[in-house]
C-alpha cells in the first residue's frame, strides 16, 4: 500500500530547484518516471511525506550532439528516446544497444535515463556504459551547478553523490576519440531481465590500430556500485590487444569484483562470469575500435 | 472430407469476443453495492503456537467493519481428500498453531483495501515460535519437530505400487543403474491471483464468485467449513484468469471472504496480492527421487524400483494425489514387467505443496527420461530405439493398475526420429534431447467422496432452435467452454453458433468435478455428448412420426437437417421440427440429460494420451548459459476436437514446462520463499520462447467423445527431461537437480574439466 | 488532499478528483470502471496493465495518475469502433492468441503501441514489443503469429 504524501509537480527546472531547496530537510523524494520508485513505494519500503514530481519538466528532455561538445542528454529523456535517437549513430550506438535491452518497451517509454542513474542500482544498465564513455553528469542546485564524473556518481548500493536540494539535469558524453570502440552486454537468464553481471568496455587504439592507447572497463552488478576494473585496464594499456591478453584482463577484473550471492547467482559464479564477459566485450570493443 | 461438421474445425473461442474487448468480467473486476474489501493477516513464523490474538485496535479503526480469527470458525479442519478425515488437516484460519510462513490467522473487512491493510497492522498476535523443519529428508527423522499432532516422523501419507517381482528380476539384468534426482518446486503464476467475492444474504444463503477450477468443490467445502447446507451455497466461476492446478481447493480468499460476509452480511471481496500468491497458495511438489533401473544388453528394461520422498509443506492438500501419480507415471510410458514404487510425503514447515499441471508426472518424467538416456548410452543403444523397444502399445495393461486402449507412442517416436534426422548435423555446442511421456484423461479417484456422477450436462432446446448447454465444467482459459460447445453442436447436428453454454455455476449447472487432471474433454465431453444425443433422439422421434417414415430407416441430424441416414435428401429442417416438438410436448422445451462416470477402466484413468518431445539447446561452454532453440512435439490426443485450442495448450505447456526445466524455482531460507514477485521469479517471456513445432499423430480413443482424449496437462511432462537430455548431448554434463540453471551447467562443466585433467 | 486530474480516456474527456498516490490503473479500473485493463503483479513486471498514453504503451500500475494530467489515454475498451472490432482483436481471435484472457488487454495495448510506431514489424520486433507482457497460457507464439499476420496486412483497418 502506498502511503499518502503531499504531491508537488513543478513545471520548470527553476521551480523544481526552489521546491527541492525548500523541502531539502524534510522527508521527501523526487519522482521522474517512477519505474523503480513506485515499486518501492508500493512495498512500503519508501514512504516520503513530500513527493516532488519532475516528470513534467519538458526542458530536461532533449538529446543534442555536436562534434566539439559531444553528446548531451537531458536527465528526463526517456530510455526509449535514447534508444531510438538517430544521434546515437554518431559514435554512441552502444547507448542505443544498451537501452534496447533495458527492461520492457513500456518501461522504456515512460522511464527516464536520469531517473535510472539516480536510483543507484549497481545492476542498472546505463551507468556502466556512461562510465565507459567517460561521461560527466551535470547536477544543479538552487544556487550552483556542478559536474560529477559518471564513475564517481554512485557511492554505494542505491546511494548517489546528489546532495539534498540537487537534481541531476544533464548527461554529457564527450565525442569519441578516433579509433575508439565501446561495447556493453549483460548476462542474464531471461533476455529483458536485470543484469546478473554486466560489463562495458571502451578501447582506444594508437595510430597503428593495434596498440591500446586507453581503455575503460566497467563492471555492473559485481560490486556495491558500477565499478571500473582499473587493474584489468592496466593489463591492456600500452599493449597490443590480443585474445589472450583480453582473457588475462578478464581474470584480473574478476579479482576486482566484489559481487554478492543472491537468488540469481552465487558470488563465485558472478566472478567467473566477469572473466568471460570482460574478455568477450573487450573483443567486441576492440573490433569496433579498429573500424572506427 | 471430414465426417464432422464442427469437430476439428478452426473456430473462434466462444468467449473470445468478451476477452479481446475487455468486457469479460473476472471475479477480480466485480463490484457489488455495499461491498467491503478484505485482507488476510498471515504468520511470519514457519512454526509457532498462537498464544493470543488481540483484534481490538483493528476493530476500532474507522472503516473496519469486521474482523475474524479462528475463534469465529466452527473449528473444522478441511481437506479435499474428504473420504479420509485424517487427511483433512487445514483450518485455513489457524486457531492454535501456525505451520508455515503465510498461514492465515485473521482477516479484516473494511470499506477499502487501504483501510483493511492498515487494520492488519493493528492486530496483535502473540506467538511462541516452535522449532521448525524445512527439508523433507530431515522431517522424517526422530529429531525433527512434530508438525501435526499424532503424525509420527511427520509422514503425512505413503503410497506403494508393485507388480512383477523386482527383487528376482535384478539377477536377469545385464546392466543396472542407480541414480538420485531432486525435482524442485514451481509456482503456478496464474495471471489472476486467487480471489473471491462472497455475499451472504439475510436468509443465510451464500453466493460466492471466485476464480476457480472446480466450482462444485468450493461449494461443498465452503458449506462444510461454514456449517451450512451445500444447497445454501451457490458458487459461480465467472471468468478465470488461469488455474494450472492451483485453484481447485478451498483457499484463504474464498473462506475468509465467506466468513467475513457471514458475520457482517455484506458482500466481501478478497484478492490475494502477488506476494501472497507466491507464498500463501499451494505449489508444485518438490521431490527427492532414488531410482534403480535394470535392463538386458539389448535394451529391454526388466525392472525399475523407485523411492520418492516429497516435500509436503504444512498440509495435505492435493499432495497425496501427486505422491500417487508420480509413482504411477514413473512407469510411463514403458512396459516394465517388474516395478516397485514407494513414496512418502513428509510434512514440513513450508508452504503446502499440491497439484500443478502434470501432477507429479513432470517430476517422474524428468527423472525417468534422464535415466533412460543414461541407460541407452551405457548400452550403446540409440535413445529413440530404446524407447521404441520398451514403449507402451495399444491395449497394454499396466498390471493391476490401468488399461491403455488407444496409444500412438510408436508413431510419435517415428515422427520425432524423422524430425531429429531432418535437423541434420548440428553446429558445435548444440544438442537435441528427446523425452517420451504419457498422461491420463481425468482420474478415476473419488477421495472427495462425491455421490454425484463425475460429469453431468443438461441440454435444453428452445423454440428457435437455440440450445442452452448447462454443465458444471470449469472454463479456466484451457478452452473447455469452446470444446464442449463444439461437442454439443456436433452431437446434436447444429451449428456452433446455436449453442449457448452456461458453465460452472452450481446454482444452475449439474455438478462436475472440475477442470483438473485433464478431465474435461473426455469426462465432461462424454456427458455433453450424451445429453445432446438424448435431446436429438427426442427430436428424431417427432421427425419420424411427422414424416411417417418406414422404421427400417435410421435418422440423424447434421447441419440442422433431420434426415434419413441412407437417403439424406429426405428430411426436414431442425428448426421447424423443434417448434413442432415443443408444441407436441405441451409446450415443454426439449431437455436432454447426460452424465459420465468411468467404470471398468482400471484404477487411474479411462484413457491415456502419449507423445514424444525433442528439445534443441545451444550451450555456451564458457558460462553454462544455454538457449532453448527449438522444441518439437509429436503427440496424440485421439480425435482433435478443437485444433486452435490444442495448439495453445501445447505451446503454453512448453512455456511452463520449459520454465520448470530452465529457470523457475522457489529458493527458501528457513521456510521463507525468497523470490515472491514476478520480478524475481523468472518466467519465460516472448524473447526467450523457443520456436515450437507440433506433429499431430492420429489416434482414436474408444472411451472418449468422438474418440477424443486429454491434450493439455500431459504436455507439461516431457520438457524438463528433454532439456536435460539436450544439455547432456550438447555439453556432456548430466544435471540431476531441477531447474537446470546455467550456473549448475557451468559447475558441472568445471567438474568435468577437472576430472578430465 | 485530493487533486484534480483532467485527461482524455478513449476520446472522452474526464475531470476527477483523486488522492495523489492513486495510480493510473486505479483511476481506470476503480474510479471510472474500465476493468478491461488488468493488474497481475505489484512489481511492474507482468504488463497486464498496459495502456496507451500519448501514443506510447506504458504500464499503468507504474504511473501516478496525476502524471497523466492532460494526457490522452487509450485502453482496450477504446480499440473497437462500435460493433467493428479492431484489426488486432480480429487477429487475436483468428489465431487463438489468448486463453484465460487475463493478459489480453495488456498484450493488445502493447501491440497497439508497436503498430503505432511501425506498421510492418518483423518477428523480432514483435517479440520485443510484447516481451514486457507475461502470458502464462499461450507460450506467446500464437500472439506472435497473430501480430505477424497484422504486419503482413492481412487485417486492414476499415476506414
Amino acid at each position: 500500500m502506498i502511503k499518502d504524501f503531499e504531491y508537488l509537480a513543478p513545471k520548470t527546472l527553476k521551480d523544481a530547484l526552489t521546491l527541492l531547496d525548500k523541502y531539502k530537510d524534510e522527508d521527501h523524494k523526487v519522482i521522474a518516471g517512477g519505474q523503480s520508485l513506485l515499486v518501492l513505494m508500493r512495498q512500503g519500503l519508501v514512504a516520503p511525506q513530500y513527493l516532488i514530481d519532475i516528470k513534467g519538466i519538458s526542458e530536461l528532455s532533449y538529446i543534442k550532439s555536436d562534434a566539439k561538445e559531444g553528446l548531451k542528454i537531458g536527465a528526463l529523456t526517456t530510455h526509449r528516446a535514447v534508444e531510438k535517437s538517430p544521434v546515437m549513430k554518431n559514435g554512441y550506438s552502444v547507448l542505443s544497444e544498451m537501452e534496447k535491452r533495458l527492461a520492457s518497451v513500456q518501461t522504456r517509454n515512460w522511464g527516464t535515463i536520469g531517473g535510472n542513474i539516480c536510483h543507484g542500482d549497481p545492476a542498472g544498465d546505463p551507468a556502466p556504459v556512461l562510465i565507459a564513455l567517460n561521461a560527466t553528469l551535470k547536477v544543479a542546485g538552487l544556487k550552483a551547478e556542478r559536474t560529477v564524473p559518471a564513475e564517481d556518481f554512485t557511492l554505494d548500493y542505491f546511494e548517489t553523490a546528489l546532495e539534498p536540494g540537487e537534481l541531476l539535469v544533464e548527461i554529457q558524453v564527450p565525442s569519441p576519440r578516433p579509433r575508439t570502440g565501446t561495447a556493453y552486454s549483460k548476462f542474464n537468464i531471461i533476455e529483458s531481465d536485470m543484469a546478473t553481471v554486466s560489463a562495458a568496455v571502451s578501447v582506444t587504439l594508437k595510430s597503428d590500430n593495434k596498440t591500446c592507447d586507453d581503455v575503460r572497463i566497467v563492471l555492473g552488478a559485481a560490486a556495491p556500485t558500477p565499478r571500473r576494473a582499473k587493474k584489468a585496464e592496466a593489463v591492456l594499456r600500452g599493449k597490443e590487444v590480443t585474445d589472450s591478453l583480453l582473457k588475462e584482463a578478464g581474470n584480473v577484473a574478476s579479482t576486482e569484483a566484489e559481487p554478492l550471492s543472491d537468488i540469481a547467482a552465487s558470488a563465485e559464479y558472478r566472478q567467473e562470469l566477469v572473466k568471460v564477459m570482460v574478455a568477450r566485450i573487450g573483443r567486441e570493443a576492440l573490433a569496433r575500435a579498429k573500424k572506427a | 472430407m471430414s465426417k464432422y461438421s464442427v469437430i476439428g474445425t478452426r473456430v473462434h473461442r466462444v468467449d473470445g469476443v468478451e476477452k479481446v474487448t475487455g468486457t469479460a468480467k473476472y471475479t477480480f473486476d466485480m463490484v457489488l453495492p455495499n461491498m467491503l474489501y478484505g485482507k488476510i493477516l498471515r504468520s511470519p513464523h514457519p512454526h509457532a503456537k498462537i498464544l493470543s490474538i488481540d483484534t481490538s485496535k483493528a476493530e476500532k479503526l474507522i472503516g473496519v467493519k469486521a474482523v475474524v480469527t479462528g475463534k469465529d470458525t466452527i473449528g473444522k479442519k478441511q481437506g479435499i481428500w474428504r473420504r479420509f478425515p485424517e487427511l483433512c488437516d487445514e483450518e485455513i484460519l489457524c486457531r492454535e498453531k501456525v505451520r508455515y510462513i503465510g498461514d492465515a490467522v485473521a482477516a479484516v473487512a473494511a470499506i477499502d483495501e487501504d483501510t483493511a491493510e492498515e487494520a492488519l497492522d493493528l492486530i496483535e498476535v502473540d506467538y511462541e515460535p516452535l522449532p521448525a523443519v524445512f527439508n523433507p529428508m530431515e522431517a522424517i527423522t526422530e529429531e525433527a519437530p512434530q508438525i501435526h499432532e499424532g503424525v509420527e516422523l511427520n509422514i503425512n501419507i505413503n503410497r506403494h505400487l508393485e507388480w512383477g517381482n523386482v527383487d528376482d528380476a535384478w539377477k536377469d539384468c545385464d546392466h543396472i543403474i542407480e541414480e538420485q534426482y531432486v525435482c524442485s518446486s514451481q509456482a503456478h503464476v496464474c495471471m489472476e491471483t486467487h480471489d473471491a467475492l462472497a455475499s451472504f444474504d439475510h436468509n443465510g444463503k451464500l453466493t460466492i464468485w471466485t476464480s476457480t477450477q472446480a466450482a462444485y468443490y468450493i461449494q461443498v467445502l465452503a458449506a462444510d467449513m461454514l456449517g451450512i447446507r451445500e444447497g445454501d451455497v451457490r458458487c459461480i466461476n465467472p471468468y478465470t484468469g488461469g488455474g494450472f492446478g492451483s485453484k481447485f481447493e478451498l483457499d484463504s480468499a474464498q473462506f475468509c471472504a465467506a466468513l467475513l460476509s457471514q458475520k457482517i452480511r455484506r458482500p466481501v471481496k478478497i484478492v490475494l496480492n502477488r506476494e501472497e500468491e507466491f507464498t500463501a497458495t499451494k505449489r508444485r511438489t518438490p521431490m527427492y527421487y532414488f531410482v534403480k533401473l535394470g535392463a538386458k544388453k539389448d535394451g529391454t528394461m526388466l525392472a525399475k524400483e523407485v523411492r520418492v520422498i516429497t516435500e509436503g509443506g504444512a498440509y495435505t492438500a492435493m499432495g497425496a494425489t501427486a505422491l500417487y501419480l508420480t509413482g504411477f507415471f514413473s512407469s510411463f510410458p514403458y512396459k516394465y514387467p517388474n516395478y516397485r514404487y514407494d513414496g512418502y510425503r513428509a510434512y514440513t514447515n513450508t508452504a503446502p505443496t499440491s497439484a500443478m499441471r502434470g501432477f507429479g508426472a513432470p517430476q517422474s518424467t524428468f527423472v525417468g527420461e534422464s535415466m533412460i538416456d543414461n541407460l541407452a548410452e551405457d548400452l550403446g543403444i540409440d535413445p529413440i530405439e530404446i524407447r521404441r523397444k520398451n514403449g507402451m502399445t495399444p491395449n497394454y495393461v499396466v498390471p493391476g493398475q490401468a488399461w491403455i486402449q488407444s496409444c500412438g507412442l510408436h508413431e510419435c517416436l517415428d515422427a520425432i526420429e524423422k524430425h531429429v534426422k531432418e535437423r541434420g548435423k548440428l553446429p558445435p555446442n548444440r544438442g537435441i534431447g528427446v523425452s517420451a511421456y504419457g498422461f491420463m484423461s481425468g482420474g478415476i479417484f473419488n477421495w472427495f467422496d462425491t455421490p454425484y456422477a463425475f460429469s453431468s450436462a443438461i441440454v435444453r432446446i428452445n423454440i428457435d432452435g437455440k440450445v442452452d448447454l448447462f454443465t458444471g465444467a470449469n472454463e479456466i482459459g484451457q478452452g473447455s467452454n469452446t470444446t464442449l460447445s463444439m461437442i454439443c453442436a456436433e452431437a446434436l447436428g447444429v451449428k456452433l453458433d446455436d449453442i449457448r453454454i452456461h458453465s460452472a455455476d452450481t446454482g444452475i449447472c449439474p455438478p462436475d468435478l472440475g477442470a483438473w487432471g485433464s478431465r474435461e474433454t473426455l469426462m465432461n465431453g462424454n456427458a455433453v455428448k450424451r445429453a445432446a444425443e438424448d435431446a436429438k433422439n427426442q427430436l428424431i422421434e417427432f421427425a419420424a412420426a411427422k414424416m411417417g417414415i418406414n422404421i427400417v430407416y435410421d435418422m440423424d441430424i447434421k447441419d440442422g437437417w433431420i434426415h434419413l441416414v441412407d437417403r439424406p435428401e429426405r428430411g426436414v429442417s431442425y428448426y421447424d421440427i423443434v417448434k413442432d416438438a415443443i408444441r407436441g410436448k405441451d409446450g415443454e422445451a426439449i431437455i436432454g440429460r447426460g452424465h459420465y462416470t468411468p467404470h471398468r477402466k482400471g484404477m487411474i484413468s479411462p484413457a491415456y494420451s502419449f507423445g514424444v518431445q525433442a528439445a534443441e539447446v545451444e550451450v555456451d561452454p564458457e558460462t553454462g548459459r544455454y538457449k532453448l532453440v527449438n522444441v518439437t512435439t509429436a503427440h496424440e490426443s485421439g480425435t482433435v476436437i478443437n485444433p486452435v485450442g490444442i495448439e495453445g495448450q501445447l505451446e503454453g505447456a512448453i512455456m511452463m514446462a520449459g520454465g520448470y526445466g530452465f529457470c523457475e524455482d522457489q529458493p527458501m531460507d528457513e521456510g521463507k520463499i525468497l523470490n515472491p514477485s514476478i520480478a524475481d521469479y523468472k518466467l519465460i517471456r516472448a524473447l526467450d520462447m523457443p520456436e515450437t513445432e507440433i506433429l499431430e499423430i492420429d489416434t482414436y480413443e474408444p472411451e472418449g467423445p468422438f474418440g477424443a482424449k486429454e491434450a493439455g496437462e500431459g504436455l507439461t511432462n516431457p520438457t524438463a527431461g528433454a532439456i536435460g537430455n539436450a544439455v547432456y548431448k550438447a555439453a556432456g554434463v548430466r544435471i540431476r537437480h531441477l531447474p537446470i540453471t546455467p550456473e549448475k551447467v557451468f559447475r558441472a562443466l568445471e567438474a568435468k574439466k577437472k576430472q578430465e585433467k | 488532499m485530493k487533486h484534480e486530474l483532467k485527461f482524455t480516456l478513449n476520446g472522452q474527456p474526464y475531470e476527477i478528483y483523486i488522492k495523489p498516490k492513486t495510480l493510473l490503473v486505479e483511476v481506470l479500473r476503480d474510479e471510472l470502471g474500465f476493468t478491461g485493463t488488468k493488474r497481475g503483479c505489484s512489481s511492474s513486471s507482468c504488463g497486464a496493465c498496459t495502456v496507451m498514453l500519448n501514443g506510447a504503451s506504458v504500464k499503468s500500475c507504474s504511473i501516478l495518475a496525476l502524471q497523466a494530467n492532460g494526457a490522452e489515454v487509450v485502453t482496450v475498451e477504446g480499440l473497437a469502433k462500435g460493433a467493428e472490432l479492431h484489426p488486432l482483436q480480429k487477429a487475436f481471435l483468428d489465431h487463438g492468441a489468448f486463453q484465460c484472457g487475463f493478459c489480453t488487454a495488456g498484450m493488445l495495448m502493447s501491440a497497439r503501441g508497436l503498430f503505432e510506431e511501425n506498421a510492418t514489424p518483423d518477428v523480432m520486433t514483435i517479440k520485443e514489443a510484447i516481451d514486457g507482457n507475461i502470458c502464462r497460457c499461450t507460450g506467446y507464439n500464437s500472439i506472435v503469429r497473430a501480430l505477424t499476420a497484422v504486419s503482413k496486412g492481412e487485417y486492414k483497418e476499415e476506414s
